[in-house]
């Protein structure tokens, strides 16, 4: 078979049939035998619907059929709303004919509106594809079902505006509906109407209304002319007299003189014609005057009652007694008072050790310890009985190691202790040196157990003593602790204390201003008694507590300006909303001084002070005290802050020299500075020079690039934010959990 | 003798997404030569703005459709009468039956999680005649009808999906001179001494669809003594379509507007 065959016997109808992609407006568009049955029948049905009466023609009826898809109902709807318009109109001429003569892009959008209908949608989507080209020519020239046919997209989309016009003439297709049917709501539109109805279409009569609607493709809406304010505001390029006028001030163009009111200000304000006019439309008289004597005599009376009144002012400034504190305290002879730190490695014993020179002294009674000692038994952890009196935090006691520095207070015959126990793990090393930094002296425990020295050695022994000595502490209290445990062995102690001797000496202790203990803890020999063990009998020496009261207080600083270093900020108590405690490191106080908070530069003033759990007046140097500030917010003030006097107030600082003692290899790097109880990122900027360990001279030579552990040198240290520091602090330089070194700054 | 003819702008606050103004200007010439101290408001001006479609905040619980919240503020100068700033139960009762009337506009399920705020600010309203005992409601109601076309105008503006817009149109039944009770629709609550009762819609043209209906009667209903007007459907009818002329004036508007934005793109 040849190809020529093939093509000749092709059905082209049955091909293009379904084919709705192409140019093929040559396509007739004759309809179907079995959709002119349904128009036929479609068209019958309409007629029945509307009645004999209704002037329309076939055509017409078979358009709006196919409009609709051959929906009957809805056909019927829309050619009654077009005949009420007609109506209206009471112009021959039909939608579709307005339509033809004015063939514009509205009207056809308008003709077109039934397909807004879904239904209609569907049925013409087969020719919405259809190239749009012709649709000009077929709607200006064919009737409405050929436009449609060769409709386009675009009359599917009408704009908004059209969309309203067409609603609208369908809206009043219904009101007329409404209207034959004889609902009587229209009377006020057919009567002259009140002179105040707004727009046209209530206020007019139909005809006006109706008119309007019809002229609405050409006219646009009724809409006011602007007020003076809408074109100010609105910006409207008409009737702009305001800001035409010339400015009266050159470059202030708002300044206009307004002739009009300038006279505003002579007369009454309207405040006063009102409240002029209020008070005489009242006609009320004024109350009757109290003769002036009377008032007097009230007045005094008040007075009188008034002087008997005193509010109990919690706020109230409190006054200073102006104390010469320096005299008070030489006058005063009080007890030598003693801060000391605990030290040494974890475990050694410290907090036991501590526990039990409180439960010996009776500073803590029998009955709290039997209760630490069954609860402890209870964990599983009886040693830690006497520890627990110290180590008050419920990790704490948990987990058997101290973590916080713990504060207590004890008395003996001639001297307060307070007693600050360290931690010793190495977690804790910070806390550790918030502790040392408050001491006067240290108390050096160390474990005398078989490998317990060793471990400790390697451990924190030695860096907590090399921390205190660099913090000042210059008398150590060696306390060779757990001898019970290796049957109070004489040789054990005196190995221990010649390699801690030859250790403590080489970090720069003197030798005098040591002293070595052998004790038990746990046990409780001589800690305050001396032990009754026969084994320790060798030992002839006083027991721990007599080597404590033997410290010598050194010379306070109480002639310097004040610095009080905040270990913690709390309220205390119900009267005292923000108090602070600290150790006084310099100066004195007394109540009604008013303090100076650095870094925040806020003052303070002390309502009272606290020293030993007992208010004083005053409180020198050296003691550790608690006070009770008013007239400040309490988020000014954080532990660490210094609080110092306002006529010599302390400078924050971001750069110092520091004459440093290395424990570790120190180059220019990053590290944290710790001082008391805070500490701040810093970095050591410059390695200044290596200084002689004894003279503290410099040594010749270049300048180091490296540091070497134990030798010391001078650094320059720049903080990330200014800190409160000044000359003679100690500060201890740590990186990564390690300490690198202390030292003083200069 | 009394044209007062709205007029309706938007785009009027930048920040929004979509603002309009409306103002109707009334001339009180037996006012204006009295020489009060403040002249009585010579009409009604509205702003409103729409800010939104936005994000509700991180603590509003999930919302599978836009919120909308209304918000009708006079300013203290509005009326006759000083208004603080706390808002009263006018203000409350006129934007939740605003609220209603705008709800059945928009296409909330289109912005999940969404919140839009029309905001109107009464800059002057209209009150009823000093000599007028009772116009109370009418106030309201024509300053509903007000509000309802103002923000269908401003979120029209703001481009939020809308089914269709939403107008307002109020019809009175007022005591006319010759003591006959009138239908009249769009009251200008100065001019009447009494008005009976009155209704506001909110009317959807395009679907034919009303979203709200407020009423209102004062005194003693008419009873059945031959009044014609005693019907309440009259009423609504009336007021549907003033809600249509108001239209005429939206759509001229919207128009506007929308030709003027293609001018500037």
């Amino acid at each position: 078979m040849s190809r020529h065959k093939l093509v000749k016997n092709l059905d082209l109808d049955e091909v293009l049939d379904d084919y709705d992609g192409g140019l093929d407006e040559d396509v007739d568009e004759e309809l179907a035998p079995e959709d002119r049955e349904h128009l036929r029948r479609g068209t019958e049905e309409v007629r029945q619907t509307l009645g004999a009466d209704f002037n329309t023609s076939n055509r017409e009826i078979e358009d709006t059929l196919y409009y609709y898809y051959y929906d009957v109902p809805k056909t019927v709807n829309y050619l009654l709303s077009k005949w009420s318009i007609q109506r209206y109109f009471r112009a021959p001429l039909t939608w579709k004919d307005q339509k033809a003569n004015t063939g514009s892009k509205k009207s056809k959008k308008k003709a077109t509106e039934p397909k807004a209908d879904g239904k209609a949608q569907t049925a013409a989507r087969k020719k919405e594809n259809r190239k749009s080209q012709n649709e000009e020519t077929a709607t200006s020239s064919g009737s409405l079902l050929e436009s449609l046919a060769a409709g386009s997209t675009k009359t599917h989309h009408p704009g908004p505006a059209s969309i309203a016009k067409s609603q609208e003439a369908e809206g009043l297709g219904r009101s007329s509906k409404k209207q034959a049917k004889g609902q009587p709501y229209q009377e006020s539109q057919g009567r002259p109407t009140p002179a105040s109805s707004r727009p046209a279409l209530g206020e007019g009569s139909e005809e006006s209304a109706v008119s309007q609607l019809g002229d609405l493709k050409i006219q646009p809406a009724p809409t006011g002319s602007p007020s003076g304010f809408a074109t100010a505001i609105l910006g409207l390029e008409k009737n702009r007299p305001c800001f035409s006028r010339t400015p009266a001030v050159p470059g202030m163009p708002f300044t206009i003189q307004n002739v009009a009111n300038s006279k505003a200000f002579t007369g009454p304000s309207p405040d006063d014609v009102v409240l002029k006019a209020q008070s005489s439309s009242k006609g009320a008289k004024p109350a009757p005057k109290k003769s002036e004597k009377n008032a007097e005599e009230e007045s005094e009376h008040l007075n009188g009652h008034l002087k008997t009144l005193s509010i109990g002012d919690e706020n109230a400034k409190p006054k200073s007694k102006l104390l010469n504190v320096t005299a008070e305290h030489a006058k005063a002879k009080l007890k030598k008072s003693a801060n000391f730190v605990v030290i040494g490695h974890v475990d050694a014993g410290k907090s036991t050790l501590m526990g039990r020179l409180l439960h010996d002294l009776q500073s803590v009674d029998q009955r709290t310890i039997d209760k630490y000692r069954k609860e402890s038994g209870r964990l599983g952890k009886a040693s830690f009985a006497l520890a627990w009196v110290l180590d008050q935090g419920t990790e704490e006691r948990e987990r058997g190691v101290t973590i916080d520095i713990a504060n207590f207070q004890f008395e003996t015959e001639t001297t307060k202790f307070t007693i600050l126990d360290a931690p010793g793990h190495q977690d804790f090393v910070p806390n550790m040196i918030a502790g040392a930094s408050q001491a006067d002296f240290a108390i050096l425990v160390i474990d005398a157990s078989t490998g317990g020295f060793e471990s400790g050695l390697k451990g924190q022994t030695k860096e907590h003593a090399l921390l205190v000595r660099s913090m000042g502490v210059q008398r150590v209290i060696v306390a060779i602790n757990k001898l019970d445990a290796v049957q109070w062995s004489q040789d054990r102690f005196d190995e221990i204390s010649q390699q801690i001797l030859a250790f403590l000496t080489t970090a720069g202790f003197m030798p005098k201003n040591l002293a070595f203990v052998p004790c038990s803890g746990l046990a409780g020999g001589n800690v305050v008694h001396k032990a009754t063990d026969s084994l320790a009998s060798w030992y002839t020496g006083e027991p721990l507590l007599s080597l404590l009261e033997d410290y010598e207080p050194t010379e306070r600083a109480i002639e310097k300006p004040l610095r009080l270093t905040t270990d913690d900020v709390f309220r205390g108590g119900v009267q005292n909303s923000l108090s602070v405690s600290g150790r006084l490191d310099a100066g004195t106080l007394q109540t009604g001084e008013s303090l100076l908070i650095a870094p925040v530069s806020h003052t303070a003033t002390i309502k009272g002070i606290e020293v030993n759990a007992e208010p004083f007046d005053w409180a020198v140097a050296g003691q550790n005290v608690i006070l009770h500030l008013a007239d400040v917010d309490p988020k000014h003030l954080r532990p660490g802050d210094v609080l110092c006097s306002p006529s010599s107030p302390i400078q924050s600082i971001k750069s110092f020299a520091v004459k440093l003692l290395a424990f570790e290899h120190i180059m220019p790097m990053h590290c944290e500075v710790h001082r008391g109880r805070t500490h701040a990122p810093g970095k050591i900027a410059k390695l200044t020079a290596l200084l002689d360990k004894g003279s503290g001279a410099r040594l010749k030579g270049k300048k180091p690039r490296l540091i070497q552990p134990g030798s010391v040198a001078e650094v320059l240290v720049e903080m990330e934010e200014a800190q409160p520091l000044e000359t003679g602090n100690r500060v201890i330089l740590r990186e990564g959990g390690v300490t690198i070194g202390a030292g003083l700054i200069k | 003798m009394n044209q007062s003819q709205p007029l309706l702008k938007t785009g009027l606050t930048p920040s929004a997404s979509g603002s309009a103004y409306l103002e109707i200007k009334r001339e009180h010439p037996s006012d204006t030569t009295s020489g009060g101290l403040s002249p009585r408001p010579s009409g009604l001006k509205l702003t409103c703005a729409v800010h939104g479609p936005r994000p509700l905040p991180r603590s509003a619980p999930f919302s599978p459709q836009l919120l909308l919240s209304t918000k009708v503020k006079f300013t203290p100068f509005a009326n006759g009468h000083q208004r603080g700033f706390m808002p009263d139960s006018d203000e409350r009762d006129l934007a939740a039956h605003l609220e209603t009337a705008l709800k059945g506009t928009l296409l909330a399920e289109r912005w999940p999680k969404s919140g839009v705020d029309v905001v109107i600010t009464v800059l002057e309203g209209e009150e009823g005649s000093p000599s007028s005992s009772s116009n109370g409601s009418c106030d309201h109601l024509t300053l509903l009808s007000s509000c309802i076309t103002v923000a269908s105008a401003a979120i029209a503006d703001a481009g939020i999906d809308c089914v269709d817009v939403a107008t307002g149109g109020v019809a009175a039944i007022v005591l006319g001179a010759s003591g006959r009770s009138q239908l009249i629709l769009d009251p200008c609550p100065s001019d009447h001494q009494s008005v009976g009762r009155a209704c506001v819609v909110a009317y959807l043209q395009a679907r034919d669809e009303v979203t709200e209906v407020w009423a209102k009667q004062e005194g003693e209903p008419p009873g059945a003594d031959g009044s014609e007007h005693s019907d309440f459907l009259s009423l609504v009818d009336g007021a549907v379509e003033a809600a249509k002329a108001a239209r005429l004036v939206l759509m001229d508007t919207l128009k506007e507007s929308v030709e003027a934005k293609l001018r500037r793109d």
